[in-house]
């Protein structure tokens, strides 16, 4: 038998997890893992024709139950994600390898199961991305959730107490697909994408809305879509550093993927776009729109109030998937485009983000944003990784996330959306002041005593963070480079294809060409910084010779502004945060802890005459109705 | 030390014709524009109000009121300087940019006016920091500010006033005024020595006994460097 | 394009800002002045100020991040100034259009926030948060401005939006066309330079000037001759956006001093906001007023 390249792939895969699994508490086995993380990125390059064109890879592995075959492949999509992903798990592990680890162990941290759990995860995400049916795409999902699941837990304490959180929104998730799933082979009679195609034409509205409703609940549960996203920020940010980078980077895109294939290609937008919610003008859509437009605000301006570095990315995760979900929606060249980008676009500068912040609890031992500052002159390759993620983060140029951001921009504005736009922009704002806020109160500012000695994390963390850094910059510098695999994405799921160049995209409309920009930029700078130097000569102080309106300062009283940091801000909006998704979450715990208890209590009396006379009365109750 | 005219101005370096158009250029423009921070101790302060606005306008000449010592070229101090507020006075002079300018009003920056037998006033301004100008009277009215702004104007543009100099080339002797009235353990988080270090401006009276007392128990002052941490030690777990 | 007419406009482009921008600052002072019943500073005043500060002896840095960032608060705008047509020269205006220049524009505040950071100064670290609080309130209007204008233009491109306005004449200029965005614009643009009664990051007698108040020398020099440009950048948007930029360096010249006029003769009138009243006013009035005006675009 002749082994596809998906095969392969699935095989390295496998094999990760098994060395993991077996060789996780030996010495190296951060390096074997990652060195096999480095093979499967390598059949995945093996495989790059699926970026460039519409063909697909199907594996040598079937199955038939119970009437319905199960099969795998790999097409653009699928192979748009994979790369992401194993690029994201090398990367991470990388990070994961060395220092980290001793230290990881030392703090009483199980590095085996860390191991296992991250090839667990990668080899079930793998196994979702190939899903060739809607039977196989509900067991990866499944798989998917359990995984993430065990990742998340480990820390204990108050990891579990998230992850205990996460499982209970992914399983009600679960539950809605697989509700979905049932939907569509009652209506399709075969769980085949061919078949759905065809069915979803003669599919009832009502049908349909359905439809929509279970599947977009069960995937944005994933991706942390409001109102289902309280479960996403503390489950990733209480993730083991490394864990966190690639959960945050990938984990909760697997529900965007899950959309992308059920919602826009099987379903079409264009199907969506005719479902019209009675009573008012907007359509499912619309609603979509709105969805992501509220997930970009709210948590954007959630994680503006963290006082805690991973809280904050964590939160912002959330968020930037709002501007994914958007760009799809819109669904015309553009949004399209732009909304895939910022996939990509996203993992890179979020891994880089949450490793810069782990290499910093790794040499302070605190993410709290107020315990921290003036690091800069202490980790300042960590300085630049982080920077260099935050201007990715905040959309604004030379870094990639502009790039995805204006793509967005530009459809929203040339579909003559302004209230969409115009949230859109808000929420680049609070982007900005946010990641301010992250980089101000750990890296500037005054250092603290207990910095003095802090040293530059470790290179085996500071080689994954650079070359992360570097990857967010030419893929800003370079945007065709992405946007290729974007366009045969687009074609793979029936979206519009954008007419790109290497710098960026051609339009009647205005155009984008980020070499120009960038080169111009840097040139600015150049000049700048001829004019700086040519002046006279400074002198570098120490951080106490410092104006106080004539006060003396002294080492041991803190000079540095952290706490409450918009304070004029949260003047006025401050009261605008009211918890209203965590009262409603606490609502639905409530009462179905209610009803649990209810049934405890009935179940207690064991009241055989009770019973009959519920049945009964229930019996009649149904008759009469 | 106080006699400004005894130090010797030295010549400008380059012979150039043309560098000595520019220099000449940057003095007159560094004659036309002064930002001044205010130190208002004691009385004279109320003079200042008018001489900034419509009534007599300081701004035609260039002259702008500052609010940091970083941005300000000319430090202005209105009155009796209590030992107190000497100390913060000298910290504000050290932390200003150099070409840096002491203008001191009002009798009391003179000789102590009439704080003369006061036991916390420092009577005379000029032991402590350099000053380029007294404006005498109590008070002077905004008229003789001015006339005195213009006087320095002109001793910029022709580069007599540069005593600035004198506090790096002479700082022992300053600094042996500031030990005598606030005692020995007086330091600033400024460091003037390693300053006139840094800009090749050492004199002979850079150094002395006084210096020597604060090298003793002077706390490091040296820039935190920015470092990846290969000259430290492991830190203790 | 010849490559060498191209580099041509490039370098006389910020050039240009940097002249216009001084001549703005001047300007700005002067009025402030007759305003408050003054003579006001000589002509070349913002001259003397810059290369005063530029030759000052001895400077304090808080180290390489400080420097950078005044690198960067000047190489962004030199690098804005590029995408923003003026007469005769279009420079890279194509390449990136006015969403961009929008964004490019924010790279000054953020190598000027980094700056600021390291210093290491609570004051100046306050002056950044109010500042970007400010951006946030008055990015919104601006933003909705953009929209109206760019969709009624059918394109992001200035280049395309200056010339479509020249060539309906008068009654195709922005201005006219869509009045309530133009107002919109002007009072987001007011904020946007941060002058009274927006100047709540500056803020002299509360948090000591924040952002400069650790800036000494070219430090601040490096300001000024931002201010220089943003000064100009604003004025020259808003005439492309709303007042058919300039055929000829007289009526392009004149529309922008006159733009930047009304902000800066009703701003030395009052005193100053509270931050959320800023944020308050600006999320009212001009939001409002732009909203109606992109409904009657749409």
């Amino acid at each position: 038998m002749i082994l596809t390249p998906l095969d392969e792939l699935l095989l390295f895969s496998g094999a990760t997890l098994l060395v993991a699994l077996i060789l996780g508490r030996g010495l190296a086995a951060g390096w074997m893992v990652t060195i096999l993380y480095g093979g499967q990125l390598l059949t995945l390059i093996k495989m790059a024709a699926l970026g460039y064109s519409d063909t697909i890879i199907h594996a040598s592995i079937n199955f038939e139950i119970m009437g319905q075959s199960l099969s795998w492949r790999f097409d653009a999509l699928s192979w748009f994600f994979a790369l992401i992903t194993v690029a994201s798990a090398l990367l991470s592990s990388w990070f994961s390898c060395g220092e980290w680890e001793r230290s990881f162990k030392q703090h009483g941290g199980n590095i085996w199961l860390y191991h296992s759990a991250m090839a667990l995860n990668v080899f079930t995400m793998l196994i979702l991305l190939a899903s060739g049916d809607l039977l196989s795409l509900f067991i990866g999902w499944e798989l998917v959730s359990w995984a993430g699941f065990l990742l998340m837990a480990m820390a204990g304490g108050v990891a579990t107490r998230a992850a205990m959180r996460y499982i209970t929104y992914a399983m009600a998730g679960g539950m809605a697909v697989f509700g979905g799933i049932a939907l569509v082979y009652v209506a399709a009679g075969s769980l085949q994408y061919e078949a759905i195609l065809t069915a979803v034409d003669q599919m009832s509205t009502t049908q349909l809305w359905m439809l929509v409703v279970m599947f977009g609940s069960g995937f944005g549960i994933k991706m942390g879509l409001l109102p289902f996203h309280l479960w996403q920020a503390p489950a990733y940010a209480e993730t083991p550093g490394p864990g966190s980078a690639f959960l945050g980077a990938i984990s909760s895109r697997m529900g965007l993927f899950a959309i992308l294939l059920v919602l826009v290609k099987l379903f079409g937008i264009v199907n969506i776009d005719s479902l019209k919610i009675p009573f008012t003008l907007i359509d499912a859509r619309d609603l979509l729109a709105w969805i992501a437009v509220f997930t970009i605000i709210l948590p954007t301006f959630t994680a503006m109030k963290q006082n805690d570095a991973r809280h904050l990315l964590a939160w912002h995760g959330i968020g930037q998937g709002g501007y994914m979900l958007l760009g799809v929606v819109v669904a015309d060249a553009m949004g399209g485009a732009g909304g895939l980008l910022h996939v990509f676009n996203h993992a890179t500068y979020q891994a880089a983000l949450f490793m810069a912040v782990t290499a910093v609890i790794h040499r302070t031992g605190t993410s709290d944003l107020n315990k921290l500052g003036g690091l800069v002159v202490r980790m300042p390759l960590s300085f630049v990784v982080l920077l260099v993620g935050i201007i990715g983060l905040a959309g604004l140029p030379p870094m990639n996330g502009f790039v995805s951001k204006w793509l967005v921009y530009r459809s929203l504005l040339n579909e003559g959306m302004p209230l969409l736009f115009l949230a859109a922009v808000i929420g680049t704002l609070g982007t900005i002041l946010s990641v301010y806020k992250l980089i101000h109160n750990i890296f500037l500012g005054q250092l603290r005593i207990e910095h003095e000695q802090v040293k530059e994390a470790p290179w085996s963390m500071m080689v994954p963070m650079l070359i992360l850094a570097a990857i967010i910059f030419i893929t800003g510098l370079f945007p065709g480079i992405p946007l290729a695999w974007v366009a045969s994405v687009q074609e793979v799921i029936g979206l519009p294809v954008t007419d790109y160049t290497l710098g960026g995209v051609e339009s009647v409309s205005g155009s984008l060409d980020m070499i120009w920009v960038i080169g111009v930029l840097f040139a600015g700078f150049g000049i700048g910084a001829v004019i700086f130097y040519s002046a006279g000569r400074s002198k570098r102080v120490h951080q106490l010779d410092n104006y106080a309106g004539g006060h003396f300062l002294s080492a041991d009283v803190r000079y540095q502004y952290s706490d409450n940091f918009y304070a004029g801000l949260m003047h006025l909006i401050g009261g605008w945060y009211r918890g209203s998704f965590l009262w409603l979450e606490k609502s639905v715990t409530s009462l179905v802890d209610f009803i649990s208890l209810v049934m405890q209590g009935l179940y207690r009396r064991a009241n055989a005459e009770f019973y009959l006379l519920s049945t009964a009365l229930f019996v009649i109750a149904w008759v009469v109705i | 030390m106080s006699s400004i005219n005894q130090i010797p101005v030295i010549e400008a370096k380059r012979g150039n014709p043309l560098s000595k158009v520019f220099d000449e250029l940057v003095r007159f423009c560094r004659s036309r524009s002064l930002f001044i921070l205010h130190y208002c101790t004691g009385c004279g302060a109320i003079e200042l109000p008018p001489a900034m606005t419509s009534r007599f306008d300081m701004e035609r000449l260039g002259i702008q009121p500052m609010v940091s010592p970083r941005q300000a070229d000319i430090l202005l101090i209105t009155g009796y300087v209590s030992i107190k507020t000497l100390k913060r006075v000298i910290l504000t002079y050290e932390q200003m940019g150099s070409p840096k300018y002491v203008i001191g009003i009002c009798s009391c920056t003179v000789n102590g006016g009439m704080y003369w037998q006061s036991y916390a006033t420092a009577k005379k301004l000029d032991e402590y920091m350099p000053v380029d100008l007294y404006i005498a009277g109590c008070m002077p009215r905004p008229e003789a500010v001015i006339a005195g702004l213009q006087q320095l104007m002109n001793r910029i543009q022709s580069g007599e006033a540069n005593s600035w100099e004198d506090y790096f080339r002479n700082y022992d002797y300053y600094l042996g005024n500031q030990q005598k009235l606030f005692g020995d353990n007086w330091q600033t988080p400024t460091d003037i020595i390693t300053e006139a270090k840094h800009y090749n401006l050492m004199g002979e009276g850079t150094f002395g006994e006084h210096t020597r007392l604060l090298e003793q128990h002077q706390k490091p002052l040296e820039a935190l460097d920015m470092r990846l941490g290969h000259n430290l030690k492991e830190p203790t777990e | 394009m010849a490559p060498m007419e191209l580099i041509l406009e490039l370098t006389l482009m910020p050039l240009i800002a940097f002249l216009v921008g001084m001549m703005m600052v001047l300007m700005m002072r002067r009025i402030a002045a007759k305003i408050q019943r003054r003579v006001g500073p000589p002509l070349l005043q913002p001259l003397y100020d810059i290369v005063k500060l530029h030759s000052k002896r001895t400077q304090i840095s808080h180290g390489l991040i400080h420097d950078i960032g005044i690198i960067m608060a000047m190489g962004g705008y030199i690098a804005a100034e590029t995408l923003l047509p003026v007469p005769g020269m279009n420079g890279i205006a194509e390449k990136g259009g006015i969403i961009t220049l929008l964004y490019l524009m924010m790279i000054p505040s953020l190598g000027l926030a980094l700056g600021v950071g390291q210093c290491a100064n609570p004051n100046g670290s306050i002056g950044i948060a109010r500042a970007l609080t400010a951006m946030l309130a008055y990015d919104i209007p601006l933003v909705i401005v953009i929209f109206g204008v760019a969709y009624a233009a059918g394109t992001t491109n200035l280049v395309d939006i200056i010339a479509q306005q020249q060539a309906g004449g008068f009654a195709a200029w922005g201005a006219v066309e869509m009045p309530l965005l133009a107002i919109a614009g002007l009072i987001a643009m007011h904020a946007s330079l941060g002058k009274q009664p927006f100047e709540i990051y500056i803020a002299p007698a509360e948090i000591a000037t924040g952002p400069m108040v650790e800036m000494s020398g070219k430090y601040l020099g490096g300001l000024f001759v931002m201010q220089c440009f943003q000064l100009y950048t604003t004025s020259v948007l808003y005439v492309s956006l709303f007042l058919g930029g300039g055929t000829t360096w007289f009526d392009f010249l004149l529309k922008s001093f006159l733009v930047l006029a009304i902000p800066v003769s009703i701003a030395y009138l009052f005193p100053r906001y509270r931050t959320e009243d800023l944020l308050r006013l600006m999320w009212k009035w001009p939001v409002m007023l732009g909203l109606i005006g992109v409904a009657f675009v749409l």
